[in-house]
C-alpha cells in the first residue's frame, strides 16, 4: 500500500511477481481511500484480504492503513521498487503529487542518502495541475507542448502561488503558450536538479511518480543532470511494488500478520 | 501540538535542572528588586566577572530557548515579526523583541518576564545577527551597551599575541564599562575565586564528556541538552560545581553498572547543530528502535580542559579563550572537530539541523556533509527553527527520523563497509 497525499495505490505481488495494482485518489479520507484501492485490487486479482500474507503500508498516509501489518517509509520503498525494475539503478527521484523527494539506493536496492522537498509545490504533480488550469490545457497535453516551444518565457517565480500570477499576466499579454510551458517546466527542472544535486547523483538515474508520464519535465531534467532516465512502465505504483517486497521479505523470515491497530 | 515535548530524562541529576533554572531566574527578579544591576547578555558573556562585580545577568538566548520549551515561540515570535523583524532574522531576537514590543495580546512571559535591564553586554564571539539585535535593544530601551569583541582566531587555538593583547583589553574595556555605569568596582580576587570553581566545574563536564564514548552510552543529548545548563549560567558558583560532581557520580555508576539510555544499543547517532528546543522529545524518539543521539556538537567548550594561564585573572581569561576550539576560528575547525567527534564516539549517522534562522549553525551543516561523506557516515537534514515551532511539520519530520533510521538499520545488516578507524 502507498497512501500518498494525491493518490493511494495498492499492489499485490505473488511468488515475487505482480498480480495486480490499482489506483486511486486519496480523498479527505486516508483510511477510506486505502480501503478502497485495497479492495479494487482484491476485486481485479479475484482475490480476499486473508490471501494476503503480509501488507506493508508506505506513503504520507501510512500510519492510518487499517489493515497494515507494518509501515516503511516511502523513501525506503521507492529505492527498493525502483531497483527491482532496474538493477543497476542508483538514483531515484519521485516526483510526487504533493513532494519531491531525491534518493540514493545501493547495488541490492537498500536506501542510501535521500533529499526532501516537502515545504513547497515547485516540483511537484499540483504545480503543474495548477499551471495547466491557467492555461486551460490539458494536464496530458503540457508536457508535449512546452517541447514544441522554440523559445522559453522565463518564469521569475519558483513559488507556486506566485507563478500563477505570474502566468496569468503573460497569457493577458497574448505570450506564446507553449513558450510559458516551456518556460514553466524549466524551472521546475532547475528546482529538481537543486534537490538531486544534494545526493551526489549516480547511473542509472530512474524518475517515479506521476510526473515521470510529463516528456517536458523528463528531458529537461536530463538535460540537467547529464544522463538518461529510466522510466518505470508505471511510474506511480514503484513505491507500492517496493512495499510488497518488504512485505515478502518479513513472509520469507516467518513473520506473522500483525493487523495493527490504526491511529486514532 | 499540545503534547508534552520534553526530553525524557534518563539520569536523576538532570532532573534538577529545571528547578535550578526557576530559581535562578527568580533570583535575578528578586535581585533587581533589591537594588542590583541587572545586565541583559548573549551566550559567552564572561558572567565570572559580572558575579565578581555584583552584577545579575540575564541571558537572552537562553531565556528565549525557555520560551520555545514553554510553547511560547508562535505568539512571541509572530509579534516580534510584526514590530517587523523578519522571519530570517534568529528566532531568539525575534522572540524576545517580540516580548519587548507586543502588545497586550502575548501570552505571559515565563517566570513573569526577565529582570528588568539596566545595561546591556554582547559579544561577537558567536555571531553577527546577535550584534544587531542589541543594538537595536540599545536603543529601543534607551540603554548603555558594550559590545565585547572576539578576534578571528584561526586553527584550534590561536597564541598570536595581538589576539591576547586585544582580547584582554576587550575585557579590561568591560570591566571599566561597568564600573562606569553600575557603580561598582572590580575586585580581582574576588574574580579569580570565581574563575576557579569555574574551571572546577569545566573539568568535570570534560570527564563527562569523555565518559559519553562509552558503549552503551551512559547519556545521551535528551539528558545533555538540560545538563549543560548549570555550566553555561551558573558558572563559577559552588552550587554549579556540585551539580557537576553529582552527575560526574551518577555518569561513574552507570558506567560501572553497565547501564545505557536503551536496553540494547543498536545505533549511535549525533544531532549537529541547535534542537528544536520546542520538541526535545525528538532526542529521545530513536529509543523504541535501539536509537541512542550519543553526543551533540552544539557546545563544545566542555571539550577542553584549560588550566591557569597568568596570576592576573584578567589576562588569564584573555589567554584561555584562546586556547577554546569552537566558534572563533572558522568553518574548518568546527568541521575538523565535529568529524574527529563522530569517529571518537563511535557515530553510525549524524542528524544535521538546518535550523533557518540561525547562520551560525546553518552555514556549517552544508559543509559538514561533505566532510562526513568523505568519512563515509550517513548524514539526514532536517530543516526546522531552534525556536521558531511554526517551522516545525511532525509528519515531515517524522518520515525523515523513519527512513533515516531505516537506512542505517539496514547498513548494520547487511555488507557495510567499516567506518570506524581500528
Amino acid at each position: 500500500m502507498d497512501i500518498g497525499s494525491a493518490s493511494s495505490k495498492a499492489l499485490i505481488l505473488e511468488k515475487g511477481e505482480v498480480v495486480e495494482h490499482a489506483i486511486l485518489p486519496t480523498g479527505a479520507e486516508s483510511a477510506s481511500s486505502a480501503e478502497r484501492v485495497m479492495e479494487m485490487a482484491l476485486r481485479q486479482a479475484g482475490l480476499e484480504l486473508d490471501d494476503i500474507s503480509y501488507i506493508v503500508s508506505t506513503g504520507y498516509g501510512r500510519v492510518i492503513v487499517p489493515f497494515a501489518d507494518e509501515e516503511i517509509t516511502e523513501l525506503s520503498c521507492h529505492a527498493r521498487g525502483a531497483h527491482r525494475l532496474f538493477p543497476e539503478a542508483r538514483t531515484v527521484l519521485d516526483m510526487g503529487g504533493q513532494d519531491c523527494k531525491a534518493i540514493r539506493c545501493d547495488a541490492q536496492g537498500r536506501l542510501g542518502d535521500f533529499a526532501m522537498n516537502d515545504k513547497c509545490a515547485a516540483g511537484t504533480g499540483r504545480f503543474l495541475e495548477l499551471m495547466a488550469d491557467v492555461l486551460q490545457i490539458p494536464l496530458n497535453e503540457i508536457g508535449p507542448l512546452s517541447l514544441e516551444a522554440t523559445d522559453e518565457v522565463r518564469i521569475s517565480n519558483t513559488c507556486a502561488v506566485f507563478a500563477k500570477s505570474e502566468v496569468a499576466a503573460l497569457v493577458r499579454q497574448g505570450r506564446d503558450r507553449a513558450e510559458i510551458l516551456a518556460g514553466l517546466h524549466q524551472a521546475i527542472a532547475t528546482r529538481v536538479h537543486a534537490l538531486l544535486r544534494k545526493v551526489n547523483v549516480e547511473p542509472e538515474f530512474v524518475i517515479a511518480g506521476g510526473i515521470g508520464k510529463n516528456p517536458g519535465v523528463v528531458r529537461r531534467v536530463e538535460a540537467k543532470v547529464g544522463l538518461r532516465a529510466l522510466l518505470p512502465p508505471e511510474p506511480q505504483i514503484t513505491g507500492a511494488l517496493g512495499a510488497a517486497l518488504f512485505a515478502a521479505d518479513r513472509v520469507a523470515e516467518g513473520a506473522e500478520r500483525r493487523r495493527r491497530e490504526p491511529i486514532a | 501540538m499540545a503534547t508534552s515535548t520534553s526530553a525524557k530524562k534518563h539520569l536523576a541529576t538532570t532532573l534538577l535542572v529545571p528547578e535550578l533554572r526557576r530559581k535562578h531566574y527568580a533570583q535575578t527578579v528578586a535581585d533587581s528588586k533589591a537594588g542590583k544591576k541587572v545586565a541583559w547578555c548573549s551566550n559567552n558573556i564572561p558572567s565570572e566577572i559580572l558575579e565578581a562585580m555584583d552584577i545579575t545577568s540575564v541571558y537572552l538566548e537562553n531565556y528565549a530557548t525557555v520560551c520555545a520549551s514553554k510553547r511560547l515561540s508562535s505568539a512571541f515570535c509572530r509579534a516580534g515579526e510584526r514590530a517587523g523583524f523578519s522571519q530570517d532574522v534568529c528566532g531568539y531576537a525575534r522572540i524576545l523583541m517580540g516580548y519587548l514590543l507586543g502588545g497586550d495580546d502575548l501570552p505571559e512571559a515565563p517566570y513573569g518576564g526577565p529582570a528588568k535591564p539596566d545595561i546591556l553586554i554582547v559579544n561577537s564571539y558567536s555571531c553577527d545577527s546577535r550584534m544587531g539585535w542589541f543594538t537595536t535593544m540599545a536603543r529601543t530601551l534607551d540603554l548603555p551597551l558594550y559590545v565585547l569583541d572576539s578576534p578571528y582566531q584561526p586553527g584550534g587555538g590561536c597564541t598570536d599575541p595581538d589576539n591576547i593583547v586585544y582580547t584582554e583589553s576587550q575585557l579590561r574595556g568591560l570591566i571599566a564599562f561597568l564600573e562606569e555605569y553600575t557603580e561598582t568596582s572590580f575586585d580581582p580576587t574576588r574574580l579569580r575565586q570565581r574563575l576557579e570553581l569555574a574551571a572546577k566545574a569545566n573539568d568535570i563536564q570534560v570527564e563527562i564528556y569523555q565518559m559519553r564514548k562509552h558503549v552503551p552510552s551512559p547519556m545521551g543529548a535528551g539528558d545533555a541538552y538540560t545538563a549543560v545548563w548549570p555550566g553555561m549560567y551558573l558558572t563559577g558558583s559552588e552550587e554549579c560545581d556540585r551539580f557537576y560532581e553529582q552527575l560526574r557520580a551518577e555518569m561513574r555508576e552507570r558506567i560501572e553498572n553497565g547501564i545505557g539510555i536503551v536496553p540494547e544499543e543498536k545505533l549511535r547517532l549525533m544531532w549537529s547543530g541547535l534542537p528544536f528546543w520546542y520538541n526535545m522529545s525528538l532526542m529521545n524518539y530513536f529509543e523504541e528502535k535501539g536509537g541512542v543521539v550519543a553526543i551533540e556538537n552544539a557546545f563544545f567548550r566542555q571539550l577542553r580542559s584549560l588550566p591557569q594561564q597568568d596570576e592576573d585573572p584578567v589576562r588569564d581569561m584573555a589567554l584561555r579563550s584562546t586556547m577554546r576550539r569552537g566558534y572563533a576560528g572558522g568553518i574548518g575547525e568546527r568541521i575538523d572537530l565535529t568529524v574527529e567527534v563522530a569517529r571518537e564516539y563511535s557515530i553510525d549517522g549524524v542528524i544535521l539541523s538546518y535550523n533557518p534562522s540561525c547562520r551560525l549553525f546553518y552555514i556549517l551543516q552544508p559543509a559538514l556533509k561533505n566532510a562526513l561523506d568523505r568519512a563515509g557516515i550517513p548524514t539526514l537534514a532536517l530543516e526546522c527553527d531552534m525556536a521558531d515551532e511554526r517551522t516545525y511539520s511532525e509528519g515531515q519530520v517524522k518520515t525523515r527520523l523513519d527512513a533515516f533510521m531505516e537506512r542505517l538499520l539496514a547498513r548494520r545488516q547487511g555488507d557495510r563497509r567499516e567506518i570506524r578507524p581500528s
